[in-house]
């Protein structure tokens, strides 16, 4: 019956709703289907004109036939089938182990490590990419060259410009996903369970198997579904380490169709074609990720009441894990950006050694702080960062206050589309973008400036926003808000002195967040860039793939720097919320 | 000072049949404590939001000190921030980016009172419910009762006619629920606010109030003083829902003016007919049926107005039976009693105890077998 009557208190607040929050139900809603909708439309129409114009007259399948009955098109497939499954795979089973240790053994300093894992994160993948070729390059990476002459080889053992470099990386950057997404399993497991196996006289590979496995098996799936959906649109990696060998998967594609196309102009039509095609791919995977996380909710094995862990003594293997957890760790954080550090102090790219040491040199530092395109960079940078965050903390705020008090009709709709963005890739979110502003380029003449960066940011991110607004929504009690009514404010009063304070934190969460992935996204970017707009993510990729890689190192360095003090922050107002709570 | 009129809450626009509350009247006296006490879904939470004017019911009135606050004919809805109300949540719904003196000062900034002497009214209100130290302390950092009585000053404080009080101590634990239940009876009382409160639990309900509107399935079932619905319940559900009742199957065969008889499973027996004097006005709630004619009805007695004796007392209604069931525990005695196929409760006291397998002569005091509507 408690059911009912929170029905009765939905139905009643929609209709107390009235004409104020019908309006701006119907304006978000509008807003929401300009930003989400339209673009992905004009993607469609795009992609059976013969110019590529979605505003063109004409009508054709030739972009298609071109895309999928080119020579290429087979092994295109298959090198993004290799990469996203490789790459799954390889995460998931450094993920799997790692919490697995962290959660359920006596690996030494557990606890260190569970915080040390959102490093990883925190580094742009172009900056781990560009760090890994300046280790692993055939020609000079500093790894290779060691190898070689300390093994006395005749050439350098390890090419980062291939599938398996672009997979080893590309793990290394989604291992901390990994993590996240299963540690909670591991987590929360029932020991009880894993102790009625052992009683029942099971072996442990028995254990494993039977028990284990089948428990762990939704989040699994999930988990796996999750990263392969980001395998198959991630830019960075395989833009960094794939186009320079002509190693091209979907995402990279469509960037060389646009940017270097064999004709000079970009070749929408066929652009347009693999983006429907690569939709079609991701609406597949998105229903399958939907129906595991719902298994996942039927399997959950959260008891409520409080157990002890089982935790597994590793016995002699506790230091060599430890060692394996640390040169995870190494390999994913420590080494990239130390080879990155090492670069930009650097007049051009040497083999760190003590005889390199005497060349060290603040120049590209000085230059990175006179330089006149390289401050514009940064403000524009900070510019879309800061303007993109407050309006998607803000939109975020109206959304959820729609969706989840005030649920007008259409509540249902405006949930979706906000979430919608998340499955879209952000070269093709570029790339639609682009036609909704090229065909209105005589109403809003944005193209080529910021603030098409802003529009297809806020677009991208509010996904996210939206989600965590929604959650923090619902755990605010509505009866808060209604005792400042029977209190006698009135409508503006209880939003400025209630809601608003109440819901403040999560609005500081969703900027910061916004800010420091604004900051460092760069497919999006890439596909959005002109003269006029750049941000440091293309600058630096500008220098990187211009053969300045010094300059890029830089960047790079100053980038990993913002971002440290904007995550500082996100951790200092987090804990302070969190303490709040509690 | 307060009067509900015919009013009616569909909880699905598209069903007309779910209602939420159906053809709820009733008026409550200024000063009066009154209860509104039923199941959970009973719709007595629906009539108080309706009251506060947080909930829009489809039809009726609502009437507080002589204004229409909502009448579905008229068109009047007053919004809830311009009602002469206060209310208390069952979550407290203290502001926890608040100290305890802005929770309670926060209705007076609202209503635009003067700052002197809002700080007047908030020590006062600070003071009533025994936390006058705790006035700049944040309101997380208290205790479940001391929310409690934050909730309750942020209510005095407005000086409102009406307080409506939603289930407030039912996230208290069982012995700060009595305490509170004391003070907040002592305080009413002191203040002199007419009150509205809900609850689903009878023992708050009875201490508590001047009247109870017993509510079942959206409508009022019986209105009355606690005293004279527990004694003197009209209804079968409010003869059940206060206080443990066997009820049996009763023919009524003779009425005369204060007392009836009637054919039970347990024989004829003599039954009280209608409200004696003292018990305080009886006034039947919408739907209830007048439960005094003749033909099919239930007749109510409590176990503990039940007598056990070894042996027949020449009284009225004296039934034999065996003590089937003993179950001891310490301050009341519980048997069950078996007279021919009926079971009968009876709770006695450790001063006379009787066996398993005993037999015994029940006692059923006429003036406390009472015939309510089946």
């Amino acid at each position: 019956m408690r059911l009912v009557q929170r029905t009765a208190t939905l139905t009643s607040s929609a209709r107390f709703s009235g004409w104020g929050t019908r309006l701006t139900a119907t304006a978000v809603a509008l807003l929401l289907i300009y930003l989400v909708v339209v673009p992905l439309v004009l993607l469609g129409i795009s992609s059976v004109r013969p110019t590529g114009f979605p505003l063109e007259p004409g009508f054709t399948l030739g972009n298609f036939s071109k895309v999928f009955l080119a020579g290429d098109f087979g092994a295109l497939l298959w090198t993004t089938v290799v990469f996203a499954l490789g790459s799954t795979v390889l995460a998931m089973v450094l993920g799997t182990g790692l919490a697995w240790l962290v959660e359920r053994t006596d690996l030494p300093g557990r606890g260190v490590f569970r915080v040390l894992v959102i490093l990883p994160m925190a580094t742009p993948p172009v900056l781990l990419a560009i760090g890994w070729a300046m280790l692993l390059s055939p020609r000079t990476g500093f790894f290779n060259l060691l190898l070689r002459d300390g093994l006395g080889l005749g050439t350098a053992p390890f090419n980062v410009y291939s599938v398996p470099g672009m997979i080893f990386v590309e793990a290394l950057a989604l291992v901390p996903t990994a993590f996240l997404f299963l540690s909670p399993a591991f987590r929360n497991m029932d020991p009880s369970l894993e102790e009625a196996a052992l009683a029942s006289g099971a072996s442990n590979w028995r254990l494993i198997r039977k028990v284990l496995l089948p428990l762990l098996w939704p989040a699994l799936a999930a988990c796996a579904v999750f990263l392969l959906i980001v395998c198959f649109v991630v830019f960075d990696i395989p833009g960094t380490l794939g186009m320079p060998a002509r190693i091209y998967v979907l995402s990279t594609r469509i960037f060389y169709l646009t940017a270097d196309s064999p004709t000079g102009v970009p070749l929408y039509g066929q652009v347009s074609a693999l983006g429907t095609f690569f939709l079609l791919i991701l609406a597949v995977l998105g229903y399958a990720y939907f129906r595991f996380t719902r298994e996942s909710q039927r399997y959950r094995t959260i008891s409520g009441k409080g157990f002890r862990l089982r935790q597994s003594p590793l016995g002699a293997w506790r230091w060599p894990a430890f060692g394996a957890v640390t040169l995870y760790f190494l390999l994913a954080v420590v080494a990239p950006l130390a080879i990155l550090t090492w670069a930009s102090f650097m007049p051009y790219q040497t083999r760190p050694n003590l005889a390199s040491l005497s060349l060290a040199t603040l120049d590209n530092h000085l230059d990175f702080l006179r330089n006149a395109r390289l401050m514009t960079a940064s403000l524009n940078s900070l510019t879309v960062a800061i303007v993109s965050a407050t309006a998607v903390a803000l939109l975020s705020l109206v959304v959820s206050w729609l969706v989840v008090r005030q649920r007008p009709r259409g509540a249902t709709l405006i949930d979706n589309l906000a979430f919608t963005p998340i499955a879209i890739p952000g070269v093709m979110l570029g790339v639609a973008v682009v036609y909704v502003y090229l065909s209105l380029d005589q109403m809003f003449p944005v193209y080529g400036t910021i603030w098409i960066l802003v529009i297809a940011y806020v677009t991208h991110y509010l996904s996210f926003g939206s989600r965590l607004a929604n959650g923090v929504m619902v755990q605010i009690h509505p009866e808060l808000e209604e005792a400042a009514r029977a209190s006698g404010a009135g409508g503006f009063r209880v939003l400025a002195r209630i809601t608003a304070p109440l819901v403040w934190p999560a609005v500081a969460a969703i900027w910061i967040w916004v800010l420091a992935h604004a900051m460092r996204e760069l497919s999006t970017a890439l596909m959005l860039s002109s003269r006029n707009n750049t941000v440091l993510p293309t600058l630096l990729w500008d220098y990187w793939t211009g053969g300045e890689p010094t300059r890029a190192a830089t960047v790079g360095v100053w980038l990993v720097f913002a971002l440290a003090c904007i995550l500082a922050l996100w951790h200092v107002l987090s804990t302070r919320s969190a303490s709040r709570d509690a | 000072m307060l009067e509900v009129i015919q009013l009616r809450k569909r909880y699905d626009r598209n069903d007309a049949q779910a209602f939420a509350v159906r053809e709820v009247s009733f008026s409550v006296q200024s000063g009066e404590f009154f209860t509104l006490l039923g199941p959970s879904g009973c719709g007595k939470t629906t009539t108080l939001r309706s009251i506060a004017g947080l909930e829009m019911p489809d039809e009726g009135e609502i009437r507080i000190a002589g204004e229409t606050v909502f009448s579905s004919a008229g068109g009047v809805a007053v919004p809830v921030n311009r009602r002469d109300i206060a209310m208390v949540f069952q979550s407290y719904a203290i502001w926890p980016h608040m100290t305890v003196g802005e929770n309670v000062s926060f209705p007076l900034e609202a209503l635009g009172v003067p700052s002197a002497e809002a700080a007047r009214r908030v020590a006062r209100a600070l003071e009533m419910v025994g936390l006058a130290a705790f006035r700049d302390r944040p309101a997380p950092m208290l205790s479940g009762g001391q929310q409690q009585r934050v909730a309750l000053a942020r209510a005095f404080v407005k000086e409102a006619r009406v307080l409506l009080l939603d289930e407030p101590l039912s996230n208290l634990d069982a012995k700060l629920r009595e305490q509170m239940r004391v003070e907040l009876r002592d305080l009413q009382r002191r203040v002199g606010t007419t009150t509205i409160y809900v609850t689903h639990d009878q023992e708050e309900a009875m201490s508590l109030s001047d009247r109870v509107a017993v509510m079942n399935d959206g409508r009022v079932v019986e209105v009355a003083a606690p005293r004279a619905l527990y004694l003197r319940p009209r209804t079968r559900f409010a003869a059940q829902f206060v206080g443990q009742a066997d009820l049996l199957d009763c023919t009524v065969v003779e009425m005369r003016d204060e007392s009836c008889v009637v054919d039970t499973p347990l024989g004829r027996l003599r039954a009280s007919a209608s409200t004696p004097a003292g018990m305080g006005a009886t006034a039947s709630g919408e739907g209830a049926t007048q439960a005094s004619g003749a033909g099919a009805a239930s007749l109510l007695i409590r176990p503990e107005h039940i007598e056990l004796h070894a042996n027949a007392q020449s009284a009225p209604n004296e039934v034999r039976g065996v003590i089937e069931r003993v179950l001891f525990s310490g301050r009341i005695v519980e048997y069950v009693v078996k007279a021919g196929d009926q079971r009968v409760r009876v709770q006695g006291t450790s001063r006379a105890m009787f066996e398993t397998g005993q037999s015994v002569v029940m006692e059923l005091p006429p003036e406390h077998c009472v015939v309510v509507s089946a």
